[in-house]
């Protein structure tokens, strides 16, 4: 055997010595394109159409209130019952944002390339789950935020009645906070089951709606302790149940939701249903396939 | 029983994701059963079990999830291909996937409607919510299967229909009524039974034709969309 006369040739190849970004800047980068894809923004006018869909009528029917209440002075609803009023809507929008934040991901066996990045496996679901609850949160609040405007500066109180409309329009962004919450833990749940966004969106909309009519049977059973309790059933209604328990008159009369004396518990269980589908999600990223 | 639809019902019921439509159809019957045997009144469960649970969510639901699949799937992967290139008519590929979807949709919807009909008034109550779910099922696949053919996002849309137009419209403005296929759907199941439990808003002559308008125009849009269909790639 002969020798080998090969030499290997320096052509000049350097390592990358400038600063590496480290574990937070791959999340803030997940995170935000997480939110740019939520409302389509840097993909095509295709993919815009239905999350500006839904964006543009939840901000219509906002003016519409705030219309309503400068010429008339009747309120047509409050900050936090906008919420309550938007929950088709917002069912929607999940349906709409879910599969596309995780969905894609799956279909297309990228998620190797990102886990081969000095990411944690349970930075890319966190990430992906902050950006929708951020983009929920955005599609409750802008609105109020229009409604505040339109509110604040028509009344003709002065200062007094700007910190009046200020002090209702805190605890509605705190309990749209919770409907964002709740409902992007659920979604992003269900929806990181399956790569084909078709099925996601479908199983995120029977899981919100399937849920909705028990509790309208729960409610008529011949006992009041499962009547009382009947709104756990369903995410939209322990998220209102919360909101009553909490917010009270905010939320406009309270019979609206007869819940008893089990505030607390709709409390506990709306903390636990978020932690659960949390841990669920963890779980399920901590060993998913490669396609 | 042609090869596509063979094909078509190998796609649907090969995976597993399949199962996933079971629990709906479940949960249907499981309510009915509870209501009945805890004797609560049928005129109050009934209307919410078999109106807001099994007519308005799990029928369109079902048809949905069955009516896009059996067509936008294999548009989705691009195997739609292989079907195409085969010397048939376009009919002979539209016709079967619409058969099996309302097909596969009637029989997971209309069988616990059936049951949950028996329990809360008769059996009467019962076959007519079947065969109007039956109706009602052939009308949503061929609209989806026609939206699948028309658009590259058929569950998005669909769920704007299902969602905004007959849920979110439907109970707030009337009108929107006429041409909502659930309301075709409890005016004829109303009609073979009449019951307190049921509430129509259109008439059954105008449910009648719209249903027959509504599946015939939809198959007949969707065959002439596949004649002269283009295949693309995934959208951004």
């Amino acid at each position: 055997m002969p020798e080998p006369t090969g030499v290997i040739h320096d052509i000049g190849y350097q390592r990358y010595t400038g600063p590496r970004l480290g574990r937070r800047a791959v999340f803030g980068a997940l995170y935000l394109h997480g939110l740019r894809t939520a409302f389509g923004l840097g993909r095509s006018a295709k993919a815009k159409i239905f999350p500006w869909l839904v964006v543009g009528i939840v901000t219509l029917v906002a003016a519409a209130a705030t219309a309503v209440r400068s010429q008339i002075g009747e309120v047509v609803m409050t900050y936090a019952q906008f919420a309550d009023n938007m929950s088709w809507l917002v069912i929607f929008f999940v349906a709409v944002v879910a599969p596309e934040l995780v969905s894609r991901d799956l279909l297309s066996g990228v998620l190797p390339l990102y886990f081969s990045r000095p990411l944690p496996r349970s930075d890319y679901p966190v990430a992906k789950l902050l950006a929708l609850a951020t983009a929920l949160w955005l599609l409750l609040g802008g609105p109020q935020l229009v409604m505040f405007l339109g509110a604040a500066f028509t009344g003709g109180d002065g200062m007094r009645g700007v910190w009046n409309e200020l002090l209702d329009l805190l605890p509605g962004l705190l309990y749209a906070g919770l409907w964002a919450a709740v409902f992007a833990s659920v979604g992003l749940l269900v929806a990181s089951l399956t790569g084909k966004r078709a099925f996601a969106a479908g199983g995120i909309v029977a899981v919100f709606l399937m849920t909705t009519p028990i509790v309208g049977v729960l409610s008529i059973m011949p006992s009041q302790t499962i009547n009382e309790l009947a709104f756990l059933a369903s995410p939209s209604t322990l998220v209102g149940s919360v909101g009553a328990w909490a917010l009270g008159d905010l939320l406009g009369p309270q019979a609206s939701v007869p819940i008893g004396g089990f505030g607390p518990v709709y409390a506990v269980a709306a903390v636990l249903l978020v932690a659960g589908c949390v841990a669920l999600l963890l779980q399920r990223y901590r060993k998913v396939a490669a396609r | 029983m042609s090869t596509v639809s063979w094909i078509t019902l190998r796609g649907l019921f090969g995976r597993r994701r399949f199962l996933l439509l079971l629990p709906l159809p479940a949960i249907l019957v499981l309510l009915a059963v509870l209501s009945r045997s805890l004797g609560v009144e049928p005129g109050e469960w009934g209307p919410p079990v078999l109106v807001g649970l099994g007519l308005a969510v799990v029928l369109p639901v079902v048809a949905l999830i069955v009516g896009t699949g059996v067509l936008g799937a294999e548009i989705d992967d691009g195997t739609v291909v292989h079907i195409l290139t085969k010397p048939l008519p376009r009919w002979q590929i539209v016709l079967p996937k619409l058969a099996v979807a309302a097909g596969v949709t009637a029989v997971t919807v209309a069988v616990p409607l059936c049951v949950a009909g028996v329990l809360a008034d008769s059996v009467r109550l019962g076959l007519a919510l079947a065969a109007a779910s039956a109706v009602g099922a052939l009308a949503y696949s061929a609209l989806f299967l026609a939206l699948s053919l028309l658009t590259r996002r058929p569950v998005l849309l669909g769920l704007v229909y299902v969602l905004i137009w007959e849920g979110l419209l439907g109970s707030v403005v009337s009108g929107t009524r006429v041409l909502s296929i659930q309301q075709y759907v409890i005016a004829l199941a109303d009609r073979i039974a009449p019951t307190g439990l049921l509430q129509g808003d259109v008439s059954v002559p105008v449910a009648a034709v719209m249903s027959a308008l509504i599946s015939v125009g939809f198959t007949v849009l969707a065959i002439d969309r596949l004649r002269s269909f283009s295949v693309a790639g995934e959208t951004s």
